[in-house]
């Protein structure tokens, strides 16, 4: 607000009016007060002689007398007096409007002071304004900053945790495989487990079998071949024996007929002279013929036997190489087992690195631990699926909070901008205050200078000055006061936009929080979701409410069973048909069985007789011929078929001297495919009967020498003792 | 024009039941024709929930899926069924190429209280025809058995459920590693049925 009057002429004229006005009725007490002239007194008395002059008029000058002059004389010293006292009012006047002035020139002072006090306090205010407003400006360039920096780093906190989600996310998908792989590991394990363990059970159950089974049966085995050995190599020998008797026997037959027929002849062609001899002679050999007859029939039916029992034997043979190959097969089962038992040490190895696995798996010290895990872990699973129903409301839920915080974000946005606006604003409203402030201080430089100049010109135009003076300080006061209130109502403002601010961000920062806690979740649930349709889909299950039953394939069981069927009504067409051969076989043989029956024993019984005959004869032969070698030779000779290890048959001759003089005095010569060799002993060990045997048998090749000289030799000892 | 109503008919446990069994066994024949399980020329065709359906004509297949679908319906009645499997494996080396997962959801309180629950019929049919199709569409993405194959079907059962006769408990026949697919579901309002086809990776796919 400007003046536009210049109020100093103003009150310049109106003083020069009340000058003149005064003078028109005060007279020289006004004129002197303002304007400080010296009225003489001549014009003073003129003044007052004026208006008595004006009364009295011009021509009774000249005609007064004494009196007139004594009247005016008196009336002049009452005029005087009037004057003196209207001058000493006037100066009691003046003496009190110089107090006046000069108190008001002491209020003017006073009022210059304050209002230089005021100028410094606006100076200050000024200043404080500016530094507020610089302060209020920095610290929204700082709050800008601020902002600016946190939605920076809210960003790259944001791209932060977007990657610590992913890497997150992987580490748990790492996780989860890695768990789903110890799951199947150890399903395997114990699968493995039970199998290895099943396995071992039923490995060493047959191995123990086995074992048994071969140490019986190669037992008996063994003991089953020798006796068969023994009985076939008997038997054969004794066949070949009974061969060999029989065919000197049919020899002997053969001449006896021969010579029975030759006698017949000579019976026949002589003269038949009753001689009771030579018919006892000849039913004796008849009798003997028929009994050798029979024994040939016994040997034939020896013979047979021995040939049953040869076959006995091949059977038998059959039997030990069938036992040989079980042997062989047991013996591959245990070279087998052998593989199963390092099969099992494989497992037992695989069990124990499971087991340092499940070392390593948390909160499972041992196998009992695993299923409880397994059921902790099922149970898990089972309440992750029954979170699953829960989990697309709370992601729907999430959706909304996340769209409801976005909202609120674009609002404290919104919210951020307006007051940034208002901000804005208020520097502008300071900017104007701070015009409005510099015109006042014009209008002060103005006043002063006008207060300058109005103290020259005392008078009666103080009182208005010093009005006006206070009317301007009181409206310049106003101002203040009113400027003063509007910046503290811009400070609040801006504190409360400060507070605002600051309150936004925190939501801000609270919201955004939610918004990744529930990021989050919903990232991890639809991870569990995603793995639980996976399990699903893998088939995974909880054995502990849950069995996996399977319908019996009946297609291939129906096939088996036909293939079964068919395999066997094959069996009983051949087993009916080999019945039906029988029965007619039977039928056949059953007509003229009891008449070859008959026949058949007959002629085993026949054949068996003749056999012991030849036994019989056999073994006084050989004795005879035993005898006769004992005592042709010297030695006593005891034969023994033996089979040596490798399985070769040998035949074992014992020699000892009749002139022995212990029993220990016996050679031993093995015969073996046409070589004889004679056997170390303890006596052949001696020097002497070594050197011998050194010179006759090695030396000379010939055992006949040295039994000669043997037999010499004891003969002369046994002599010369 | 009048606005229809969609009309709702009443569902039964054992409908329901005879619902999903039956609707198992019109899938288990559409695999096995679409897979070349069985030859071409021992299927028929039918007509059911819509489509033109095959269905085998081997005895032994056939008496095989009905004694199974039998066995399933009892156990759909009981609430006892969590899920059915349907298995390829190699001929040769028994190794499990495919497993076509139902898994079904029962409804608790149905089996317990014997409620009985409304749903349209032909919403039900719509929902087993597009199944239906889907099983026709997987030769797109299966990888093809080039194998003599042979197949098998697993009942996922409680705990306590008494083991038929003609039944055995097996292992569950995982495939290591496999490629799973998720088909449409069925719901009866009483049994919801998921269907997840998983395959054995196939070669080329690995390669790549």
């Amino acid at each position: 607000m400007q003046f536009l009057t210049p109020p100093s002429r103003k009150r310049r004229a109106e003083a020069e009016a009340e000058a003149g006005t005064s003078a028109g009725t005060s007279g020289a007490a006004a004129s002197p007060v303002s304007d400080r002239r010296i009225v003489l007194y001549e014009q003073r008395e003129a003044v007052p002689f004026q208006v008595p002059r004006a009364s009295f008029g011009p021509s009774d000058q000249l005609m007064c007398t004494y009196h007139c002059r004594q009247m005016v004389k008196s009336e002049f010293f009452v005029a005087l007096d009037t004057a003196e006292k209207e001058n000493a009012e006037y100066k009691a006047r003046l003496a009190a409007l110089n107090e006046q002035l000069y108190k008001i020139e002491e209020e003017r002072e006073k009022y210059r002071d304050e209002a230089s006090f005021l100028q410094q306090e606006l100076a200050a205010s000024k200043a404080r304004e500016n530094s507020l407003q610089e302060r209020f400006l920095k610290e929204v360039d700082n709050s800008e900053e601020r902002y600016r920096d946190q939605l920076r780093r809210i960003s790259e906190l944001e791209f932060e945790i977007k990657k610590e989600m992913d890497s997150r996310v992987a580490a748990e998908q790492f996780t989860e495989t890695l768990k789903e792989t110890v799951r199947e590991l150890q399903t395997k394990l114990e699968s493995l487990s039970d199998s290895s363990d099943r396995e071992i059970n039923n490995l060493r159950r047959e191995l123990s079998y086995v074992q048994d089974e071969s140490k019986f049966s190669s037992s008996k085995v063994t003991a089953e071949l020798e006796r068969t050995t023994l009985r076939a190599e008997s038997a054969e020998e004794e066949a070949e024996l009974l061969n060999e008797q029989l065919i000197g026997l049919k020899e002997q037959l053969d001449e006896c007929l021969t010579q029975k027929g030759e006698i017949e002849h000579n019976h026949s062609s002589s003269n038949i002279s009753p001689s009771n001899a030579s018919s006892d002679d000849d039913k004796k050999m008849i009798k003997l013929l028929q009994e050798e007859l029979h024994n040939y029939e016994k040997e034939v039916q020896e013979a047979r036997k021995l040939k049953s029992s040869q076959l006995n034997s091949e059977l038998l043979k059959e039997k030990l190489l069938e036992e040989q190959s079980r042997r062989e097969r047991a013996e591959l089962e245990l070279s087998k087992l052998h593989e199963l038992q390092v099969k099992a040490q494989k497992l037992e190895l695989e069990l124990t690195s499971w087991k340092s696995l499940l070392n390593d798996i948390p909160d499972i010290g041992s196998y009992s631990d695993i299923p409880k895990k397994f059921a902790e872990l099922q149970k898990e699973a089972l309440e992750n699926m029954a979170k699953l129903g829960e989990i697309t409301a709370q992601l729907k839920e999430i959706k909304v909070a996340m769209e409801y915080a976005d909202l609120s974000k674009q609002r404290a946005e919104t919210e951020c901008m307006l007051a940034k606006e208002k901000v804005e604003s208020s520097s502008l409203e300071v900017k104007r205050l701070q015009l409005m402030l510099a015109s006042v201080t014009e209008e002060r430089d103005r006043l002063r200078k006008d207060s300058s100049a109005s103290n020259k010109d005392a008078g009666p135009s103080d009182d208005s000055r010093v009005e006006e003076l206070e009317a301007a300080l009181n409206d310049k006061e106003q101002m203040m006061k009113e400027m003063e209130s509007s910046l503290q109502e811009h400070r609040e403002m801006i504190a409360h936009q400060h507070a605002e601010l600051k309150l936004f961000n925190d939501r801000l920062t609270d919201e955004s929080k939610k918004v990744k806690s529930l990021e989050r979740e919903s990232d991890r649930l639809r991870h569990e979701v995603a793995l639980l349709e996976s399990k699903l889909g893998h088939g995974d299950y909880s054995s502990s409410n849950t069995k996996v039953l399977r319908m019996v394939n009946t297609l291939a069981v129906e096939n088996e069973a036909k293939q079964t069927i068919e395999a066997l009504q094959a069996e009983l067409k051949r087993t009916t048909e080999r019945l039906q051969a029988v029965e007619e076989l039977k039928g056949q043989f059953d007509a003229a069985l009891p008449e070859k029956l008959i026949q058949l024993k007959n002629q085993i019984a026949v054949l068996e007789k003749r056999e012991e005959r030849y036994k019989a004869v056999f073994a006084e032969k050989i004795s005879v011929f035993r005898k006769a070698c004992c005592s042709l030779f010297g030695y006593k000779i005891v034969m023994d078929d033996q089979k040596r290890p490798n399985g070769i048959p040998v035949t074992r001759f014992t020699l000892q001297s009749i002139y022995a003089q212990s029993d220990d005095e016996k050679l031993e010569f093995e015969y073996e495919s046409g070589s004889m060799n004679i056997v170390m002993n303890d006596y052949t060990s001696q020097t002497d009967i070594a050197h011998q045997i050194e010179i006759f048998i090695r030396k000379m090749n010939s055992i006949p020498a040295f039994t000669a000289n043997l037999t010499v030799e004891c003969f002369n000892r046994r002599t010369l003792c | 024009m009048a606005s229809r109503t969609v009309s709702k008919d009443i569902i039964t446990l054992r409908g329901s039941a005879a619902i999903v069994s039956e609707f198992f066994g019109y899938a288990a024949n559409s695999i096995l024709y679409n897979r070349g399980i069985y030859p071409e020329e021992s299927f028929s065709k039918v007509k059911k929930y819509g489509l033109t359906l095959l269905l085998t004509q081997d005895d032994g297949v056939k008496s095989f899926i009905s004694g199974l679908t039998s066995q399933l319906s009892e156990w759909l009645e009981a609430g006892k069924l969590q899920r059915v499997v349907l298995v390829i494996m190699s001929k040769a080396t028994s190794e499990v190429l495919e497993r076509w997962n139902f898994n079904i959801e029962t409804d608790a309180e149905v089996v317990e209280k014997g409620v009985i629950k409304e749903k349209s019929d032909k919403e039900i049919m719509r929902e087993i025809q597009a199944i239906m199709r889907q099983i026709a569409s997987c030769i797109t993405y299966l990888p093809c058995l080039d194998e003599a194959c042979v197949f098998d079907v697993l009942a996922y059962t409680d705990k306590d459920t008494t083991v038929p006769m003609a039944w055995v408990e097996s292992d569950a026949k995982l495939i290591n590693n496999p490629q799973m697919v998720k088909l449409h579901s069925f719901d009866t309002k009483i049994h919801k049925v998921d269907t997840i086809v998983s395959y054995k990776n196939d070669e080329w796919e690995d390669e790549e």
